[in-house]
Formats: C-alpha cells, sequence, structure tokens
C-alpha cells in the first residue's frame, strides 16, 4: 500500500519524455517527443493531419506503447492511472455512433463505471455527480433524450459533461469545437477555464489556429515529433507555426480594416482549414473585428493570472 | 369448444414435445439477450461465420465421442484467431477474411462428416434436430445457457460500454481486449446451443432478428435486451409448439415466426416503423401543401 493511492492528487502532471511510436506496419508516428505540463493549464495541441496528434493522445491514453521513451501522469506510468479514473478523453463527433440505444443520462454515467463496483450499479453519489455534470454544461432537461436526438454543439456537451462526471484531472479533448456554433464554444471555453482555475491539465488537439490564442495559456506544437511547447504567447508564433506546417496552410484575402497602415498594409495569415490566425509585420495579432477580440484576449490573459 | 382445448393441449402430452418446447425457450431466450450486443456491435456478419466455422468442431467431437459442446467452443475460437490473424497480416478487408475462414471451417467439417457418416448426421448439423435432442445435449445446451446468462447478467453494462464506446473503456482502465473475447466466447457458445434447435444454416437467425427486433421498439439498451431476450423466447416457444401441427421442421417454424414479428414491427413500430415515418414526414409536409398547391 502507498500512500499515493490513500490520498487524492490534486496537482497533475503530465510528462512526455522522449516518446517515440513505430507502428507495426513501419511507419514512425512519433520520435523523440518530449513536453511537461504542470496543474492548471489549458494546452493546444497542433499540428497538420499526419503530424502524430492523435498518436500522441493515444500514447497519453495508453492505447498505444511507446517504442522507447515514457508517459508519466502524476509520476504514474499510464496503466496504473487510468485505474485511477484521473484521464478522460472527449472524443471526436464521427468516434461515436450516435444511433446506439443509450440516453443522454446513460453515457454520462458510463464516466462514473470506473468508480463504481463489479456489478456497475449506480450508487447515490453516482447519480449526483451525473446530476451536477449535467447541470454544469446546461444538459440536464436533456437527459432522456437518446443522444442521436441532439444537436452537434449538444453532443459535445453531453461528452464533456462524461469527462466531468468521471472526475479526471487530466482532460483531453479531440476537436472540441467542430460542427459547433459560436454560443456552445463560448460555454465549452468557460468551463474549461474553470476546470484550470481547479487544476485540472486541460490538453487539446484542434485545427482552430484563430481560437487558440484567445482561451489557451499554453501550445504544444508536433510534426511527428515536439517542435516547439510552452507560454502561448512565446511559442504561437508565425515563425514556429510555419515551420509546423510547412507549405499546407491556406491563404486568405481580408477587407481594408484589417490590414491597416502601421501594418504597412501586410498581414501574414496562418490557417489550418478552419479560422485563419493573422499576424501584423511585428508579430501582433490581427483580427477582423478587432476591438471585441482584443479586449476578449485581454480577459482572458487576467482570468489566468 | 372444449374439444378445441384438448387439441390444443395434445403436444404437451408428449415427452419429446415438451422437452423440444422448453429447451427451444431457453436457446432463444439466451440467443435473443445476446443478439442485442451482437447487432448493436456490428458483428452479425461474425455471428453467422461462427455458426458454420463450429461444425468441424462438432464433427470431430461426435466422432471421438467428446462433449459437441468442446469441440465446437474451440473450433469457433480457432476460426475467430485465424480471422484475426489473417486481418492483423495482410491488406485483405475484413469481409473476405470472414468469408474465406468460415467456408473452409464449413468446407472441413462436411469432408469430416461425409468420411465418418455413422458418427453424425449432417442433416441434424445442417438443420437441427430438437425434437431427437439426447439429454446428453440437453445438458450440455442448459450449461451454455446458464454460463451466458450468467455473465452476461452480470456484465451486460461493461459490455455496452465497450459495444458503444470501447475508447471510453478503455480509458476507465476496463480491459477491452478481455471484453472483446468474452464476446466472442459467448457468441462462439450460444451458436453451438443454437444449432441444436435450428440448425448452422439458421443459426444466425436466433443471433440477428430478435435484436433487431427490439432495436425498432426502444430507444434504451436496457429495454432493448429485456425486448430481445423475449421475442426470442417466445418465437422459439411457440415455433417450436406449431411445428407439431405444421409437421414441419422446428428451425424453420421458429426462424419464420421471428421474421413475421420482425416484419410486424418493421411496419408497425411506434417510432421507428415505417408507418410511422410516413406519419412524421406528412406531418412535416402538410403546412407547407396546405398554403402552397391551388
Amino acid at each position: 500500500m502507498s500512500f499515493t493511492t490513500a490520498s487524492p492528487i490534486q496537482a497533475p502532471t503530465l510528462d512526455v519524455e522522449n516518446v517515440s511510436v513505430i507502428y507495426p506496419n513501419g511507419h514512425q508516428a512519433l520520435s523523440q517527443a518530449t513536453f511537461h505540463l504542470g496543474s492548471g493549464t489549458i494546452c493546444a495541441l497542433v499540428g497538420v493531419n499526419g503530424s502524430g496528434k492523435s498518436t500522441l493522445f493515444k500514447s497519453i491514453m495508453g492505447f498505444v506503447s511507446p517504442t522507447s521513451g515514457s508517459v508519466r501522469i502524476c509520476g504514474l506510468p499510464v496503466r496504473e492511472v487510468l485505474k485511477k479514473n484521473l484521464v478522460a478523453y472527449v472524443p471526436q463527433a464521427e468516434e461515436v455512433d450516435w444511433q446506439f440505444p443509450v440516453s443522454v443520462r446513460d453515457v454520462v454515467m458510463m464516466g462514473r463505471y470506473g468508480a463504481m463496483n463489479f456489478l456497475r450499479i449506480p450508487r447515490a453519489i453516482d447519480k449526483q455527480m451525473v446530476e451536477e455534470s449535467l447541470g454544469r454544461v446546461s444538459m440536464w432537461e436533456f437527459r432522456d433524450r437518446q443522444i442521436g436526438e441532439l444537436s452537434g454543439g449538444q453532443k459535445k456537451r453531453v461528452f464533456l459533461a462524461r469527462a466531468l462526471a468521471q472526475g479526471g484531472l487530466v482532460i483531453l479533448l479531440d476537436e472540441p469545437f467542430t460542427g459547433v456554433d459560436v454560443k456552445t464554444e463560448e460555454a465549452i471555453i468557460t468551463l474549461l477555464h474553470e476546470l484550470r482555475a481547479a487544476g485540472s491539465i486541460i490538453f487539446v488537439s484542434t485545427h482552430n489556429l484563430g481560437s487558440v490564442p484567445e482561451f489557451c495559456d499554453q501550445v504544444v506544437l508536433i510534426n511527428r515529433t515536439v517542435l516547439a511547447y510552452g507560454p502561448t504567447a512565446e511559442v504561437f508564433t508565425a515563425q514556429n507555426l510555419t515551420k509546423a506546417f510547412g507549405g499546407v496552410l491556406r491563404e486568405f484575402q481580408f477587407e481594408h480594416s484589417t490590414i491597416q497602415d502601421h501594418d504597412g498594409l501586410a498581414v501574414r495569415v496562418l490557417s489550418d482549414d478552419e479560422r485563419p490566425l493573422v499576424f501584423g509585420k511585428d508579430g501582433h495579432l490581427e483580427y477582423k473585428d478587432r476591438e471585441q477580440h482584443e479586449e476578449l484576449v485581454k480577459k482572458r490573459s487576467e482570468e489566468h493570472e | 369448444m372444449n374439444e378445441f382445448f384438448h387439441e390444443l393441449l395434445i403436444p404437451f402430452r408428449y415427452d419429446y414435445m415438451l422437452r423440444a418446447i422448453w429447451v427451444s425457450a431457453m436457446i432463444g431466450g439466451v440467443c435473443g439477450f445476446l443478439s442485442s450486443f451482437v447487432t448493436l456491435k456490428g458483428w452479425s456478419l461474425m455471428g453467422d461465420a461462427l455458426s458454420h466455422a463450429v461444425v468441424p468442431g462438432v464433427a470431430i467431437a461426435y466422432i471421438l465421442g467428446l462433449p459437441f459442446a468442446l469441440g465446437a467452443f474451440i473450433a469457433g475460437l480457432m476460426a475467430a484467431g485465424t480471422m484475426a490473424f489473417i486481418k492483423a497480416q495482410s491488406r485483405i478487408r475484413e469481409d473476405a477474411t470472414i468469408g474465406i475462414v468460415f467456408t473452409s471451417f464449413f468446407a472441413l467439417g462436411l469432408v469430416l462428416i461425409t468420411l465418418f457418416p455413422a458418427r453424425v448426421d449432417l442433416k441434424v448439423i445442417l438443420y437441427g434436430n430438437i425434437l431427437g435432442i439426447a439429454g446428453s445435449d440437453i445438458i450440455q445446451v442448459v450449461a451454455i445457457s446458464a454460463v451466458t446468462l450468467l455473465v452476461l447478467g452480470l456484465k451486460w453494462r461493461d459490455l455496452m460500454l465497450f459495444c458503444f464506446d470501447p475508447n471510453q473503456a478503455k480509458t476507465l482502465g476496463l480491459r477491452a481486449g478481455i471484453l472483446h473475447f468474452t464476446l466472442l466466447a459467448l457468441l462462439s457458445a450460444t451458436a453451438v446451443a443454437a444449432l441444436q434447435a435450428v440448425g448452422a444454416i439458421l443459426v444466425i437467425a436466433m443471433l440477428v432478428t430478435p435484436g433487431a427486433t427490439a432495436y425498432l421498439l426502444t430507444d434504451r439498451f436496457g429495454q432493448m435486451l429485456w425486448l430481445s431476450s423475449l421475442i426470442g423466447v417466445t418465437t422459439s416457444l411457440a415455433g417450436a409448439y406449431a411445428s407439431y401441427y405444421l409437421n414441419g421442421a422446428t428451425g424453420g417454424c421458429i426462424v419464420t415466426l421471428q421474421t413475421l414479428v420482425f416484419l410486424a414491427v418493421f411496419i408497425f413500430s411506434p417510432k421507428q416503423g415505417i408507418l410511422a415515418a410516413r406519419r412524421a414526414i406528412k406531418a412535416v409536409a402538410k403546412p407547407s401543401t396546405s398554403g402552397g398547391l391551388p
């Protein structure tokens, strides 16, 4: 018996150390990936398709064993951490069978299975956690709906509620904003900030580059290995992103208001299929609707302090 | 009137009919229970494959005088293992892999049966022979049913999670590999039991139709389990009973009845039936047509 099992871990850490993954077909998906995350952070995982994002997720969740290197969560090997229900995963919409005959409440209850007994019969605490979690994502009134009868944003919130009910301290989200309306995106981001304040590690895989500076305080840039990681302001730069994405980012046309005189009428646009990220001449962030966004970024950074 | 009831009770006066009816009902219930998992996991083809792949196992067991369930179970797992191996080691698609493996096993079974015609009857394996089921075979069927019901009754929530979202099962620290194997083993075992009732060719109906029917009736997995089991029990019981009057093959009667129930539900199901779908379309279309066309 060790003391760590008796006392709940409140300050999680995620340490990925020299992780290389080679699949049985000889494909090297990751080589020597290294980064460290401490308690209370929202970290974006950014990279092109095929850069090893999902392989990295899979090795953090223990679906894939690294060929070399190690993943440790709270200082423990992944297998032990999973048994303590410390890692929660919010899947992409395509990974789920929406026609499956389960209700919203059933799905969230699945987050509690690890804490339940052999027969998985819900106790009062499990029911209470499910109700609380659904309340936090404003989905309690939909509890008896079959999951296929929800909108894209509602579906996402249900799976987020499942992660909450599980009580994971490390939460992995795969493309949380795909197919989600703006209001839900805001609600999800608010919730992620609450979780960060409570000490969780939120690790978000996203193609939505434009939203990264607005809600992530750290970034891991990958392309078959970790190119850079650290605070958003330092890592999420035009130079690093160009390195991460090579020539695959798209170009966009902008109206007059975005391209201002003080930038010499020039901006630099980076996009990975979704909202483009725009840099001015000296590397500052540019927006289509300038005032609103600057406030937002300022507010978010204050929240984190 | 009295004579009519007297007529209806005739099958129950024969031991072999009574036995056939309760054994069929039990097998039908177990297969129905499992069919909910099979249909939702998308394993219908796998079930068909396993029910054919157990044939050489049954043949060898009869030839050697061993319990048929043992031989069939081993053959079923060998087939599942072979499929998994070929799928992992080649670029051949899963459906083609299943097609190759189960036909190979079935062909081997046919060869064995024709080589030892005195020990095993091809017809019994292909079409089942619940009316003439031996006492020792009943014991095996009861054992398979009891174990299957016990495992499903205790672990149905874990298996549901495995069918719905294997990744979540893994992140919760559940052993997805063990759940996968459990479901496959139960599928092999029940395929063997159903072989006795309806024969190798119709086993798949017992393992799919009740689940598919129940799926059209409910949006809750728990209810689906009850419904599919109930449909399995009642159709098997009634099918075996009716076969006395129709003087037809028991397996054929059971499966025909299951198909009739499925068709009725397919048409009349309150939410998923085709009539309900038409009503829903009409309800949506009505307001726009009333204002549009003259």
